[in-house]
């Protein structure tokens, strides 16, 4: 191989190189030039890099620039601003954000369980084969595209879960909230006071996250050491017991880092949100109550209608969704790296 | 030396895919080729805007793709963003109920296309208010508001359909007492503009905010997005006690009740076609054919439905955007179309056909078009049903056609039992101090009330229309005068009863097994 | 270091507490350990100290088996699989569980609704089945199976929900899907109020797989080139594009759509079209595909590469008959799952590619449907048809996005260099008819070998087993 390749090299480089080939004494460099195909090759792929910087590069900056014009207007009272209204100048995304939060804690106190419990039974208990099957179907339902979910949110589900919202304020309204009211501000009963609230949307979206959350909490626990795993069980321990003393202390930063993941998704998520809130645009503190709203949303409800400067200020909204995004991610993969599952998968 | 031939597996593969895409490619030529074909004549149009109009538009756009073969897209994404997308250039037309806002009341920017338009109006109905009510598990077909209380409903202020107001419109109905959930939309919207509007100039004490496009944020009320998300919401089952307005095609679509309006001449009144046309016979029509409903509101016509409006195709006069002279030529055969032929349709459809003074208007503005094609107005040609040749354009036959209301809509207290909008076959019993009669609206001339079979029951006096002058007995079959409750489900002596025995039932489960190996080990104590 | 003294081996009878406490926490003081020496144990004298006390060696110290002579050990724990009894007790338990429901529903207390009923006997369930473990087991295993039941209900849950999801989707699809113009017309000729039989989503399934593969065509060689990038070539700048790709996987994609809906619509194409939906969709997937490929061509064994260098081959050739094989699964499921991701996405194409019911095959020009976008625009409609139809048009998808999955399953099952069986098969076939050939041109060398010792007599050659090598 290596003496077919120097009659090439030496073509491709042509006559003047040849030189440097010649024998002569001294040292012999250990840097060889690359050749037409090998920079060819670099450049092309420093052009991709660049590109791809470009582009998101592009998106950022542009975002953040339409963004300042409301920004610069708005000022501060964006973030405390309920009323969304940019063509009165008078616009904010204190209720927004708050929906968006309530929506996506909702979802994760549905989610984490499920995929808690999941990926520790996933990973410890269940056989190979079953392991092997479960696996494959969890990661077919991240697949699942988001506007089945938010189909399956307004047509089976809104109707199923108002007893439950019913059952929840009525037995627990003493915990605020919990609690829903209807406009005399006694204990609402009917039905359509429970629909399109931020819990059915919270249900729907935690649904939507588990799958991912799962694959990256089971992750984490299938590098749990074998030998601490035989330690705990040769010293007499429970499967439980196994459980709770090798395979979730090890498996924290996966812990975290798949609910802050699922967190990122379920802020951001649109359509199916979309189909099952009633847009409002006050602070709504009865979760079970019909009304809420989220950034994501807001944006597909409005980007049609809006002026220019309104959609600046939807992009202001967008750039601030983005950024927790953005820093919720960074978190995640921060304290992933720095835990010791994260630290051995490298 | 063998790596590279066991990887050559990608050349093959990529083979493959350069074979799908080709395969892919040919069909896809073959698709365009077909529909080019066929559509050769015209060129697409798009449009978005109003969801009020959109079932009257998808329906003529089927209608002219299968008879012209001509390609128009309709979005419905609410009038604001139909205008909004016409000002930004990225449609060939726009549908709206109200014009470019150049002084909006709600002190946002003025709207100012950039290139030139007109409006034409495509179509007229009413905003109905479809709503979703049971007394005692029976649907409520006629149920009737007056203005003030409707606006006051739709302000927050009316928040339980047991309601003095409310009962005193419906004298015939036990109201029950039921929380009223209004659905507005979340959208920007035309249908909520005319509607604001209506109220601010009908009632400016109650709704103080003007016209406006969003609705405001109000406590208990639903957002919904587009027509069909306010009617799909009320049309649920969850949506009992919900009310919106919607136009009355989409009520009729869901098969909902809408609710009979009080107008100036004391008649409860539902927003058909005809009553839609008397009523738009007092509306003013400005040079550019944009309306003021004024005249509307207060027209003293007893047939006159008060929330009666135009509907307007924003349609460019200049070339722009993404308008070309070969669109236009699209775009004026689809306007003619609709202006003639499509409006046989509107009354099936929900909506109320235009009358020919608007015909005519509309074809001049038509001709504005930029590479139009549609010759001037010519009567005999346009077979809209509003008009025969030869007549004076300011009439409308429908218009002198409609039927008088039946007396038992008159505001008094006799209520019709005959159902209304998408609900029309279902009739509602009424009892109390009111009687029954039944109304057949929009066919030949009104019947008057007393023969629904509870008001001859009654007998006693009886008024020169058949109805029972004192309302001392109520008929049979009426809804029972005590208001529905719900079922009770409060914790009394007999659920303690029955929880006390549920949990012995899961003691004398439980007990034995703890208590039987105890009592052996004590038994065999006491043994040896 | 001392020997683990025998009484603090666990199952010992004295020590139940200390077990549970050392269990409890791994990372226990293990000084708590030598402290419970039990009085049955056999005299200190038995423990031979690896260490004196000054520090030496113990010679004499080796490993021995405690004596266990006169020890109670505990039951052994069951960590796999499930006894026949155990079975029984979750069956008890929960036609237990189910009975107390059904009783409290149907005849105790005035409680209603689904939900509810599954609540009380789930809890009635944990409660009888804790009961039922606790009659023969202690409190550590009863704290275990009630636990584990936990676990396993987790999972049927999310398992249960999710298929329920999906096979919803496809029951309700059922209504639309049997009749073969859903799949060949489109909406063109389809009113609001015409049935079933009228009218399909040709358009839509044509947009989405255009959208796709334009969106396809440009993410893919960008972002597969972009990972080749961070890895082969590296440095500050791609330690840079990494962290921006890493950031843009943030980005919600309705920001991607209004991206595209306020730079691309508004500023230069002026309408919605496929192409502006599928840059919404290439904004959206290619940092997914970037970061996928990332992690798959790290994945490629560092001696690969090496052994192509020192092999003499130039970066590029490396890169193209080396790595890019080796990854090539682990590569094919990045894509794919990107595909299925920028498939079934709704809200970027909601803001940018415009709703139309007939065959936009341009995608340049005019708005082109997709299926997640034709979903959502056929269940607005309160007509029960519509609704049939968006369901439909939702199975549809949901299928293609499973297919994809199910492609991505299969290739990328194996990682880089990993072979399946066909492959393993025809490899083991070369080698053995490569070894059938050397045999022979062994062979025949040898015998030309012979052939000319015997001819020449003299002449050796060296160079012959050479060359078989090569």
């Amino acid at each position: 191989m290596a003496n077919s390749r120097t009659p090439v090299l030496e073509a491709e480089r042509g006559s003047e190189k040849q030189e440097s080939h010649e024998p002569v004494a001294g040292r012999r460099s250990l840097v060889s030039k690359p050749s037409r195909s090998d920079s060819v090759f670099r450049n092309v792929s420093y052009g991709a890099g660049m590109a791809t910087v470009g582009i998101m590069l592009a998106v950022g900056i542009f975002l953040t620039l339409r963004a300042t014009d409301a920004l610069g207007v708005a000022g501060f009272s964006f973030l405390t601003e309920q009323e969304w209204s940019p063509e009165t100048q008078k616009f904010g995304i204190a209720a927004v954000l708050f929906g968006t939060i309530t929506i996506a804690i909702i979802a994760l106190c549905v989610s984490v369980p499920l995929s808690l419990g999941a990926a520790l039974l996933i990973s410890e208990i269940v056989t190979p084969k079953v392991k092997t099957a479960l696996i494959t179907l969890v990661d077919l339902m991240a697949a699942v595209p988001s506007v089945i979910f938010g189909l399956w949110g307004v047509f089976y589900l809104q109707a199923n879960v108002i007893p439950v919202s019913q059952w929840i304020s009525t037995n627990f309204g003493w915990i605020p909230i919990f609690r829903v009211t209807n406009a005399a501000g006694e204990l609402a009963t009917e039905a359509s006071a429970f629909t399109s609230s931020a819990f059915i949307a919270g249900i729907v979206v935690g649904l939507m996250v588990v799958p991912t959350q799962t694959s990256v909490m089971r992750e984490a626990f299938s590098q749990t050491p074998m030998g601490e795993r035989e330690g705990a069980l040769a010293l007499g321990s429970t499967r439980w017991g196994m459980i709770q003393t090798v395979v979730l202390p090890f498996g924290k930063g996966g812990i975290i880092g798949g609910v802050m993941l699922g967190l990122g998704r379920a802020l951001g998520e649109t359509i199916a949100v979309y189909m099952i809130i009633s847009p409002i645009f006050v602070i709504n503190w009865e979760l079970l109550k019909t009304g809420t709203n989220s950034v994501s949303s807001l944006i597909a409800l409005r980007y049609g209608e809006s002026s220019q400067f309104g959609l600046s200020a939807l992009m202001a909204a967008g750039l601030v969704l983005f950024l927790i995004t953005l820093a919720i991610n960074f978190t995640a993969s921060s304290i992933v790296a720095r835990s010791r599952s994260g630290a051995e998968s490298g | 030396m063998s790596s590279p031939r066991s990887f050559s597996l990608i050349p093959r593969g990529r083979r493959l895919v350069s074979l799908t895409l080709g395969v892919f490619l040919a069909g896809a030529m073959a698709f365009s080729g077909a529909t080019a074909a066929q559509a050769e004549t015209y060129d697409p149009i798009t449009g978005t805007g109003s969801t009020w109009s959109q079932n009257a538009l998808d329906q003529w756009r089927k209608n002219v793709a299968s008879n012209y073969g001509m390609t128009v897209n309709y979005s419905g994404t609410g009038s604001s963003a139909g205008r909004r997308d016409y000002i930004a250039g990225t449609v060939d037309y726009a549908v709206s109920e109200i014009p470019f806002q150049a002084n909006p009341e709600d002190g946002s920017p003025p709207e100012v296309p950039p290139r030139g338009y007109a409006y034409m109006p495509i179509v007229a109905g009413g905003t109905s208010l479809m709503y979703n009510l049971k007394i005692g598990g029976q649907q409520v077909s006629n149920l009737r508001l007056s203005g003030d209380t409707i606006a006051k409903i739709f302000k927050g202020t009316i928040t339980n359909w047991n309601d003095a107001a409310i009962a005193a419109d419906n004298p015939g109905l036990a109201m029950p007492d039921k929380g009223i959930t209004p659905v507005v939309r979340s959208d920007g919207s035309g249908s909520t503009a005319q509607f604001t509007l209506w109220m601010s100039k009908q009632y400016p004490s109650i709704w103080t905010t003007g016209m406006t496009s969003q609705y405001p944020t109000l406590p208990n009320f639903k957002y919904q997005s587009g027509s069909s998300g306010v009617a799909g919401y009320v049309s649920q089952n969850y949506g009992e006690g919900a009310i919106t307005y919607v136009e009355y095609s989409y009520a009729m679509q869901a098969g909902f009740p809408v609710v009979k309006v009080l107008n100036a001449a004391g008649y409860y009144v539902e927003p058909t076609s005809n009553s839609v046309a008397v009523a738009l016979l007092k509306a003013q029509i400005a040079p550019d054919l944009t309306q003021i409903l004024d005249g509307v509101y207060n027209n003293a016509d007893p047939r006159t439905y008060p929330m009666s409006s135009y509907s307007y195709m924003i349609i460019p006069t200049a070339v722009g955007g993404v308008f070309t002279t070969g669109k236009g030529k699209t775009l004026s055969t689809f306007a003619k179309y609709m202006l003639c032929e499509g409006q046989q349709q509107a009354s099936d459809l929900g909506y109320s056909p235009l009358p020919m003074n608007l015909v005519i208007a509309g074809f001049a503005q038509v001709a504005r078009i930029p590479g139009t094609v549609v010759p001037a107005f010519d009567p005999t040609s346009c077979n809209n049903p509003t008009f025969k040749p030869g007549e004076d354009p300011n009439n409308n036959l429908l218009a002198q056609t409609a039927a008088q209301p039946a007396e038992c809509d008159k505001k008094g207290p006799n209520q019709c039992t005959t159902g209304t909008g998408g609900a029309a076959g279902t009739e509602t019993a009424v009892s109390g101090s009111g009687n029954g009669g039944s109304a057949s609206g929009g066919s030949g001339s009104g019947t008057g009330g007393g023969t629904s079979g509870s008001s001859s029951a009654a007998g006693g006096a009886v008024d020169e229309y058949g109805n029972p002058v004192s309302g001392g007995t109520s008929g049979g079959g009426a809804v029972s005068a005590s208001p529905f409750t719900l079922a009770q489900d409060s914790w009394g002596a007999p659920q303690n009863i029955m929880l006390a025995a549920g949990l012995f039932v899961v003691l004398a489960a439980i007990v034995p097994p703890f208590v039987a190996p105890q009592m052996q080990r004590v038994l065999g104590k006491k043994k040896p | 270091m001392t020997l683990i003294p025998e009484a603090a081996i666990p199952g010992t009878p004295g020590t139940p507490d200390a077990q549970t406490s050392s269990l409890a926490a791994p990372t226990a003081n293990p000084i708590v350990v030598p402290l419970t020496i039990d009085p049955l144990a056999p005299p200190a004298t038995a423990f031979v100290e690896s260490l004196r006390d000054d520090g030496t060696v113990n010679l004499r110290a080796r490993t021995f088996i405690p004596n266990s002579e006169g020890v109670e050990t505990a039951a052994r724990r069951h960590i796999h699989g499930t006894p026949l009894e155990e079975r029984f007790n979750v069956f008890g338990a929960a036609a237990a569980g189910i009975s107390v429901a059904i009783l409290l529903f149907g005849w105790f207390a005035p409680l209603t609704g689904q939900v509810g009923w599954a609540v009380i006997a789930f809890i009635g369930f944990l409660g009888f089945y804790a009961v039922l473990v606790s009659l023969k087991a202690d409190g550590q295993e009863v704290k275990d199976r009630i636990m584990i039941s936990l676990l396993y209900s987790a999972a049927v849950i999310l398992i249960g929900a999710l298929l329920f999801v999906v096979i919803y989707t496809l029951i309700r699809g059922q209504e639309a899907l049997p009749h073969a113009n859903f799949f060949f017309d489109t909406m063109q000729l389809a009113g609001p109020l015409d049935p079933l039989t009228v009218g399909g989503i040709s358009h839509a399934i044509m947009g989405t797989l255009m959208q796709i593969g334009m969106a396809l065509s440009l993410a893919v060689p960008l972002g597969i080139t972009t990972a080749v990038f961070l890895n082969e070539i590296g440095g500050k700048f791609a330690r840079f594009v990494r962290t921006i790709s890493d950031a843009m996987t943030a980005l919600p994609s309705i920001v991607a759509g209004l991206f595209v809906y306020a730079a691309i619509i508004t500023l230069i194409t002026h309408q919605r079209s496929g192409f502006a939906a599928a840059m919404a969709i290439m904004v959206m997937m290619l940092p997914i595909i970037i970061r996928a490929s990332d992690v798959v061509l790290r994945l490629v064994a560092g001696n690969l590469r090496e052994a192509s260098y020192a092999l003499g081959s130039t970066k590029w050739r490396t890169v193209w008959h080396v790595v890019l094989p080796t990854a090539r699964s682990g590569l094919v499921t990045a894509v794919i799952l990107g595909t299925a991701r920028g498939i079934g996405e709704t809200s970027p194409v909601l803001l940018t590619s415009g709703v139309t019911a007939v065959m936009n095959l341009n995608p340049f020009d005019g708005p082109m449907i997709s299926l997640p976008l034709q979903v959502f625009a056929f269940v607005r409609s309160p007509e029960p048809n519509m609704i049939a139809r968006g369901f439909g048009t939702a199975a549809v998808l949901l299928l293609l996005v499973l297919t994809l999955f199910a492609l991505a399953r299969v290739f990328g099952g194996r990682g880089p260099g990993q072979l399946s069986v066909r492959q393993q098969r025809a490899v083991v076939a070369r080698s053995g008819r490569d070894a059938v050939r050397l045999t022979i041109s062994a062979a025949r060398r040898e015998r030309a070998l012979e052939l000319a010792q015997a001819t020449a007599g003299s002449a050796s050659s060296t160079t012959a087993p050479k060359e078989t090598l090569s």
